[in-house]
């Protein structure tokens, strides 16, 4: 077997240090951006049209006021 | 439906013996370089390591990089892109997923 290298210590202080700053990078971004998307799909949710409307129109309320003037 | 049940209990550990069999030997090669090429730093040798960074940065001031070959300048980007892809693992460890953040 070939035998270990012994790795320069910049690289493995480099190396480490720039894992645990991106864990920190990535949970804190995370958090940033759970709930602006949580705020973009209530946006979205609130732009579809409501269908209270089209439900009233449909309903047995509007043909008895309808019958009542005939 | 009893006869089924404790084929598939065999056949599962028989499965799970091969794959113990399988990886011991190789993850004792892994924990013999792990020993020597992955221990991170402890707080003693840190200087050291500040002392490279010192001449590397003197060397870029210097312009004495002008004097590497081609090939140890392929290797010093080898190596720097690695510890750039230690962020990414770090990343993807902290954001818990691997492609894009899962809001």
């Amino acid at each position: 077997m070939v035998s270990p290298v012994q790795v320069s210590l910049l690289i493995k202080l480099a190396s480490y240090s720039a894992l645990f700053l991106s864990m920190a990078y990535g949970a804190r971004r995370y958090n940033y951006l759970k709930p602006w998307a949580e705020e973009e799909r209530r946006i979205a949710n609130w732009k579809k049209p409501k269908r209270i409307a089209s439900s009233f129109w449909n309903s047995k309320v509007l043909d008895s006021l309808l019958q009542t003037s005939s | 439906m009893a006869q089924f049940v404790r084929n598939l209990t065999e056949k599962a550990l028989a499965l799970v013996n091969t794959a113990v069999a399988y990886s011991k030997p190789r993850l004792a090669t892994f924990w013999y370089y792990a020993k020597v090429e992955l221990v991170p730093p402890t707080p003693a040798e840190i200087p050291t390591a500040i002392q490279s960074l010192k001449k590397i940065i003197n060397g870029a001031k210097t312009s004495s990089f002008k004097q590497l070959t081609v090939k140890e300048a392929l290797l010093n980007g080898l190596v720097a892109t690695e510890v750039w892809m230690w962020f990414y693992i770090g990343e993807i460890i902290g954001k818990h997923g691997i492609i894009g953040y899962d809001v």
